[in-house]
C-alpha cells in the first residue's frame, strides 16, 4: 500500500521537492533563455526568418567591428564604473548614519528605501517629468531663483535640457542610477554593521579611537567583504540594465546615454534582427562573469573569523 | 589610597535597575573582585567606570578627577573583554599598538616609542614571537594574553576584566588565574575583575564585592566574606556546597555543610550545638563525604554535610545520628531582611 509518509521521510525526496521551485525557475526562466541567446547569437535568425542556420561567429565579427556598438560597450563600462564610486561613497555614509541612534530615525529608513522599493519603469517616469526639456520642475527652480534665464548664473536659456545635451544626458543617467542603486547598497552595509560585536566596538571606544579612526580602522575594514558583494550586487543590475535609460533618453541625443542592455533590445527585438541582439547582449556575459568570479574570491579571502 | 572613587552611582535601563545606588572605593595597587550571579549588575557597573554606559545618577572620580561625563580615553582606564574582542583584521603588532596609536594626542608617542612599547609589553606577557599573527591563528589563551598586553601597553590607571577567563577551558582556566595575578602583582596596576565564578574570586581578590540587585551586598576580603557574611545572600551565594539555612521562629540560622559534622569529632562538644540527623542519602567525592539529610524539627529544610572521607565514622542511609556545629560557625539572619544578627542572640534558638 502506498503512503505519504514513506518518501516524505527520504531525505533526498524531501531535499528534492524543497529545491525544485529554484531549480524550474532556473531552468525555465533563466537557464533556457540563455542557452537560447548563445544558440541565437550563432545563427541567421531573425524575426521574419526563424529558421537557425549555424553561422559561426560572424554575428559577433559584425557586432565587434560596428561603431555604434564600440561605442555602447564603453558607455555601459563607464556608466557602470562611475556610478558605482558614487552609490558607494553614499552608501557608506547613510549606512554609518542609519546604524546611529536618533529620533526619526524609523521614518527616515522608510523615506529612504522608497527609491528601491518602487518599480523601476514608474519610478523613471517620474524621472523623465522631473527632467523634462520644458517643464522640469528643476528648471523653474532654478529660473527662480536666478540661476536660469536672462543674464542666469548657470545660462541665458529658461531650461538646462537634462536630457538633450551630451553631457547633461550622461550625468542625468548616472545620477538617477545613483538614486535608485544606493538604497539597496545600504542596506546590505547597514546589515553589515550591525553585524559587528559590540565588544569590539566598545573595545575600540576604550582604546581611545575616536569616530573617523573607529570607522576607517575597524568598522569598514571589518565589512569590507559585505562591501564587496553589495558593489557585485549593484554592478551586475547596473551592467545589463536597459528601462532606466529605455524610459529617459532612448539612447539620445545620438548614442550618449546608449547603454549594451538597451542596444542589445533596439536592434534583437525592435530591429528585427534576433541574432545579432543576442550576439550583443552576450558580450557582456565573459565580463560579468570574470566580474562575479573576482569579486566572490576576494570576499572569501577577506572573509575573517 | 583609593584610585577610584564611586559615590551614589545608578543606572536604570526604563524600569530595570541595573546599578541602584553603588558606593565604592578601590584602593591603589589592589586587585579587586566584582562578584554576583548574572544580572546583578556587575558588568554595568564596570562599564560605568569604563566610560561605555552612562550613569542615571551618581560620579565617579578616578585618580581624584570627576569623570563621571568623561568619555573613555580621558579616563585613563583600559578594559578586557569576556571575547577578547581582538580586531580580526589586525595582527598581534597592530592590535597592541592600536591603542597607543588612538591615544596619540593624550600620550604623544612617536613611531619608534610605539613599537618599543607594543615589543616590551608583548615580551612581558611572553606572546613577542606572535606579533605577525592574526587572531586567529591563536590559541584562547595566546588570545587573552594579547588582549591583556593591548590594555596595558598604555599604562592605564585602572584594568577593568570582565570575566576574561571564562572563553579558557578549565585547564587552562587555572594557570591562566595564576599568571594574571603574578603578573598584577609584579605591575602594581589596580585591577577590577568581574566574575560570577566563586572559585576565582577567592583565588584573585584582595578584597571581594559582593553583588546583587543592583545593589552591593559586601565588600570584604575572601576570608571575610565567606566566614562573616553580611547578610543571608551572601552566605548562600559563596561555598559550594551553600550554606545549610534553616528557619527558627524569628530568625533564620545557618552554618556550612563543612562545619556540620559528627558529634565525636568535635573536640569539645559543650562548645557546640547539637542537632538530631537523619541521613538520607551519601555520595562519595573521594576526599569528602557529602551527606544529604534533615535536622530533627526542620524535615522540610534539606541539610548538607561534608565529612571528611579519611575520618573514620560509618553514616548509613537511613540512620539516625547526632551532629554538632561549633557554635561560632552558626550565623544568625534576620527574617524579612535578611540581615545578619550577632551571635548574642544565640540563646534564642531553640
Amino acid at each position: 500500500m502506498f503512503r505519504l509518509a514513506y518518501p516524505l521521510d527520504n531525505r533526498r525526496f524531501v531535499g528534492l521537492i524543497f529545491l525544485s521551485p529554484a531549480l524550474l525557475y532556473i531552468v525555465l526562466l533563466v537557464g533556457f533563455p540563455f542557452l537560447l541567446a548563445i544558440a541565437f547569437g550563432f545563427s541567421d535568425v531573425t524575426v521574419g526568418d526563424t529558421n537557425l542556420n549555424f553561422v559561426g561567429l560572424q554575428n559577433y565579427l559584425a557586432v565587434w567591428e560596428n561603431d555604434i556598438f564600440r561605442q555602447v560597450f564603453e558607455t555601459t563600462i563607464r556608466f557602470t564604473l562611475v556610478s558605482q564610486v558614487f552609490i558607494l561613497i553614499f552608501a557608506n555614509i547613510l549606512a554609518v548614519i542609519f546604524t546611529q541612534n536618533f529620533t526619526g530615525k524609523w521614518f527616515a529608513r522608510f523615506i529612504f528605501i522608497l527609491p528601491w522599493a518602487t518599480p523601476v519603469s514608474l519610478a523613471m517616469i517620474g524621472w523623465l517629468w522631473m527632467l523634462d526639456t520644458k517643464y522640469s520642475p528643476i528648471d523653474y527652480l532654478l529660473l527662480q531663483t536666478g540661476f536660469l534665464g536672462p543674464n542666469g548664473i548657470l545660462s541665458n536659456n529658461r531650461n538646462l535640457f537634462w536630457l538633450a545635451t551630451p553631457d547633461l544626458s550622461q550625468i542625468s543617467v548616472i545620477f538617477v542610477q545613483v538614486w535608485r542603486m544606493t538604497p539597496l547598497a545600504t542596506v546590505i552595509l547597514m546589515a553589515g554593521l550591525s553585524s559587528i560585536p559590540t565588544d569590539i566596538l566598545d573595545q575600540a571606544e576604550v582604546d581611545g579611537a575616536r569616530f573617523m579612526r573607529a570607522l576607517l580602522q575597524i568598522k569598514l575594514p571589518l565589512i569590507l567583504p559585505i562591501m564587496v558583494i553589495a558593489l557585485l550586487f549593484s554592478m551586475i543590475t547596473m551592467f545589463g540594465d536597459m528601462t532606466v535609460v529605455y524610459v529617459l533618453t532612448r539612447g539620445g541625443p545620438v548614442d550618449y546615454t546608449r547603454v549594451l542592455g538597451l542596444y542589445s533590445f533596439q536592434v534583437g527585438i525592435e530591429g528585427g534582427n534576433l541574432a545579432q541582439g543576442a550576439a550583443i547582449s552576450l558580450f557582456a556575459f565573459p565580463l560579468l562573469l570574470a566580474m562575479a568570479i573576482f569579486m566572490l574570491r576576494t570576499a572569501s579571502r577577506a572573509e575573517v573569523q | 589610597m583609593s584610585i577610584v572613587q564611586i559615590s551614589g552611582l545608578k543606572k536604570y535601563f526604563d524600569a530595570v535597575r541595573a546599578v541602584d545606588g553603588v558606593d565604592l572605593a578601590i584602593d591603589q595597587g589592589e586587585f579587586l573582585v566584582i562578584l554576583g550571579p548574572s544580572g546583578c549588575g556587575k558588568t554595568t557597573l564596570m562599564r560605568m567606570i569604563a566610560g561605555l554606559e552612562k550613569p542615571t545618577a551618581g560620579q565617579i572620580e578616578i585618580g581624584g578627577e570627576d569623570v563621571t561625563e568623561l568619555p573613555p580615553r580621558k579616563r585613563g582606564v583600559s578594559m578586557v573583554f569576556q571575547s577578547y574582542a581582538l580586531y580580526p583584521h589586525m595582527n598581534v603588532f597592530n592590535n597592541i599598538a592600536f591603542p597607543l596609536r588612538a591615544q596619540r594626542r593624550e600620550l604623544k608617542f612617536d613611531k619608534r616609542q610605539i613599537r618599543e612599547k607594543v615589543v616590551n609589553t608583548a615580551r612581558l606577557l611572553e606572546i613577542d614571537m606572535l606579533l605577525d599573527r592574526r587572531p586567529r591563528q591563536l590559541s584562547g589563551g595566546q588570545r587573552q594574553r594579547v588582549a591583556i598586553a593591548r590594555a596595558m601597553v598604555t599604562q592605564p590607571a585602572v584594568l577593568l576584566l570582565d570575566e576574561p577567563l571564562s572563553n579558557l577551558d578549565a585547564k587552562l582556566r587555572a594557570n591562566a588565574r595564576d599568571e594574571l595575578r603574578d603578573f598584577q602583582r609584579s605591575s602594581n596596576i589596580t585591577a577590577v575583575f568581574v566574575t560570577h565564578d566563586q572559585i576565582e574570586a577567592m583565588g584573585l581578590g584582595d578584597r571581594i564585592v559582593v553583588m546583587s540587585e543592583g545593589k552591593i551586598q559586601q565588600i570584604g576580603s575572601p576570608q571575610r566574606i565567606y566566614d562573616d557574611p553580611a547578610n543571608e545572600f551572601v552566605a548562600t551565594f559563596l561555598g559550594s556546597p551553600s550554606m545549610n539555612i534553616l528557619s527558627a521562629d524569628r530568625f533564620r540560622f545557618g552554618f556550612r555543610p563543612e562545619h556540620f559534622l559528627p558529634k565525636t569529632l568535635h573536640d569539645n562538644p559543650e562548645n557546640s550545638r547539637i542537632f538530631h540527623y537523619y541521613v538520607k542519602r551519601v555520595e562519595y567525592l573521594g576526599s569528602d563525604r557529602l551527606v544529604y539529610g534533615y535536622v530533627r524539627g526542620h524535615d522540610k529544610d534539606l541539610t548538607l554535610a561534608k565529612v571528611p572521607s579519611n575520618v573514620r565514622v560509618s553514616l548509613d542511609i537511613e540512620g539516625d545520628y547526632e551532629f554538632a556545629v561549633h557554635y561560632r560557625d552558626i550565623k544568625f539572619f534576620d527574617l524579612e531582611s535578611g540581615r545578619r544578627i550577632e551571635q548574642q542572640n544565640l540563646a534564642k534558638v531553640r
